[in-house]
């Protein structure tokens, strides 16, 4: 997961200006791209659990084997199998949505409980919370991941919390600078003397108020990063199992005619890597820019 | 340099070695931990299939020392390690400290050339668009390192070979497998892939960019410029040398980790190979090996890094 210094902003920046006008037209198009790449894929996803699909994924056709894109009905032509690959391309999206969402919620529910430990109360957790990501650090996520698989052969649920505890740190320490930031401005120190409790200033002045964006931020860069392992794992044989279409076994299997110039059945997996994680990458950039910099240009 | 301007830099620098250390020692529990955890230790995975007798798998387990408590199997384990036994892979019985250095220095030449490549693209990209803001060129070259950092690595190496091998009528072979000393195209093509599409080059330039308009902002570049000194010369420090390799350094895992899938797909016999070959195998003591060779090179490079950025700023480690 990707990391961003900290800024100094303007807390109390409340011009009535709504901040899609101070935003630049970059951001707001790199966010626009990433919501319908979004919107595109729960689209996807909802639609092959209702199996509202053009074919089977599953239904193999002996008579239409590497059916080139747009020949005979099938609009991205079919695999090695006579499988149609739009219909496996959107059963694909099942192989990482939900383990994403999984790998997301453990990293930003636990993230944020050792970041808040860690920035509200001393040095004692900050210093075990730093030891943590820089030991976490250390391993290449890969490397890892691959340990795991060898010692325990794990589904990609279990991969996808192995993602998520890895993520962990990450978001803990950005949640910490922040709090530590605020903590320097008066409204906390404010609160307390008014006499709110500290369940209040956490939950609402702290995390709603102020970390809001940045934990969707996180959320949606750790979404890019879930499609990544999930790909490359199941590229190299360790995530989901052939008949169960993923993208990564997808690009996998049409290696093989890749190399006697029939792209498609590789190449339609790939651009849908591809585009995915440029969009969630792209909403995550521009968010950022958009409501964590603010001062704009 | 004077000795009493080296001495505290020398204390930085033994205090970060101090806290390398540490973590090693805490990567090597988590490894353990893992292998602890496993069902089924390395011992009945070696023996997989062959009948033996209760008495002689609890005599064979004794002998290896699986019986005793964790803690001493942690400490015994380590203490091997400390004199370099690594344990031999239960697949080839080859030890596994010389198996890794082996395959180690195939990777070393690999992720080194590609990190160099990645910052051969991103620099540029990031001293231009930071001096001169959101040009035409700057937002197609941002585009483009947004839709690089994108590209699966696999489907990329495959259009390489596929390009090689049609347009020029060359299939790149396993490195190292040909009678020369040193073949170079069958180095540059994995090199290339590695360089392009290990999926950091538009972080590495948005990060580079925002540190250096952040230093290009503050007041002493701003003096420099009115009197006219180069401000290339004062913003090297604090805008160039400090993020290059800050930024080296946390990119060196996510490097490795796309070696992993590099070596898979040109064959490379590199140690991200091995590591899938071990992880099919479940092959412990090598795949261990591997973890922490994979966590030693990690820690060295911001081990580096740290004792740069205390030599070009000693004020800023003394909290």
């Amino acid at each position: 997961m990707k990391r961003y210094s900290q800024h100094s902003i303007e807390i109390g920046d409340f011009s009535g200006v709504p901040f899609w006008k101070k935003a630049a037209v970059m951001d707001l198009m790199y966010v626009s791209y990433g919501i319908f790449i979004v919107i595109l894929v729960i689209g996807s996803y909802i639609l092959g659990a209702f199996d509202l699909l053009p074919y089977d994924p599953h239904e193999i056709n002996l008579d239409l084997l590497m059916a080139p894109p747009e020949s005979t009905g099938h609009l991205l032509g079919t695999d090695f199998m006579g499988r149609d690959i739009l219909s496996r391309l959107i059963i694909g999206i099942q192989a990482y949505f939900l383990p994403g969402l999984l790998a997301i919620a453990i990293a930003i529910i636990f993230g944020t409980c050792f970041g808040v430990l860690a920035g509200y109360w001393g040095s004692g957790f900050d210093t075990i919370v730093t030891y943590i990501n820089n030991l976490l650090n250390s391993f290449p996520r890969l490397v890892l991941i691959l340990l795991m698989v060898a010692a325990f052969k794990p589904d990609i649920y279990y991969i996808m919390v192995i993602v998520g505890i890895t993520n962990v740190p990450v978001v803990a320490s950005l949640i910490k600078g922040k709090i530590q930031f605020l903590k320097q401005k008066y409204f906390i120190e404010a609160a307390t003397a008014l006499g709110l409790n500290n369940r209040v200033i956490i939950f609402k002045h702290i995390l709603w108020h102020n970390c809001r964006s940045l934990l969707i931020i996180q959320a949606t860069l750790g979404m890019a990063e879930a499609i990544l392992m999930e790909t490359s794992l199941s590229y190299l044989g360790f995530g989901v199992q052939e008949p169960t279409p993923s993208w990564g076994n997808m690009v996998q299997a049409g290696a093989n005619y890749f190399m006697q110039g029939k792209f498609w059945p590789s190449t339609a997996p790939a651009l849908a890597i591809l585009f995915t994680i440029m969009g969630f990458h792209l909403l995550g950039d521009g968010l950022n820019n958009i409501l964590e910099r603010k001062q704009g240009k | 340099m004077k000795l009493s301007s080296v001495r505290p830099i020398a204390l930085l620098i033994s205090k970060e070695l101090v806290i390398a250390a540490f973590l090693l020692l805490g990567v090597s529990f988590v490894i353990f931990i893992i292998l602890f955890l496993s069902p089924g230790d390395p011992f009945s995975t070696m023996l997989k299939g062959q009948m033996l007798s209760g008495a002689a798998k609890a005599g064979a387990r004794e002998a290896l020392g699986i019986s005793q408590a964790w803690y001493s199997q942690y400490l015994s384990w380590l203490a091997n390690m400390l004199h370099g036994d690594f344990g031999t892979s239960t697949r080839t019985g080859l030890p596994v400290l010389g198996e890794v250095i082996r395959v180690g220095i195939n990777t070393l030449y690999l992720t080194v050339a590609s990190m160099l490549l990645t910052l051969l693209l991103a620099v540029p990209i990031a001293i231009f668009s930071a001096r001169r803001g959101m040009t035409f060129f700057n937002w197609t070259s941002t585009i483009f390192t947004y839709v690089v950092s994108a590209l699966p690595i696999f489907w990329l190496g495959y259009i390489v070979i596929y390009i090689s091998m049609h347009q020029f009528g060359f299939f790149p072979l396993a490195f190292g497998s040909s009678s020369q000393k040193f073949d170079w195209l069958n180095f540059m093509l994995p090199v290339f892939v590695l360089g392009i599409g290990n999926g950091t080059i538009s972080e590495v330039v948005r990060y580079l960019r925002e540190e250096m308009e952040r230093v290009f902002s503050e007041d002493y570049i701003r003096t420099a410029h009115a009197k006219g000194a180069s401000i290339w010369k004062h913003s090297f420090k604090e805008g160039f040398l400090i993020p290059i390799t800050e930024t080296i350094a946390t990119k060196i895992p996510f490097i490795l980790g796309g070696a992993v899938v590099v070596e898979q797909v040109f064959n490379w016999p590199g140690m991200g190979r091995m590591a899938w070959q071990a992880a099919q195998d479940r092959d412990y003591p090598l795949i261990m090996g591997i973890t922490l060779l994979a966590a030693i090179i990690v820690r060295l490079g911001s081990l580096i890094q740290r004792v740069v950025h205390i030599m070009v700023n000693p004020r800023a480690s003394q909290e």
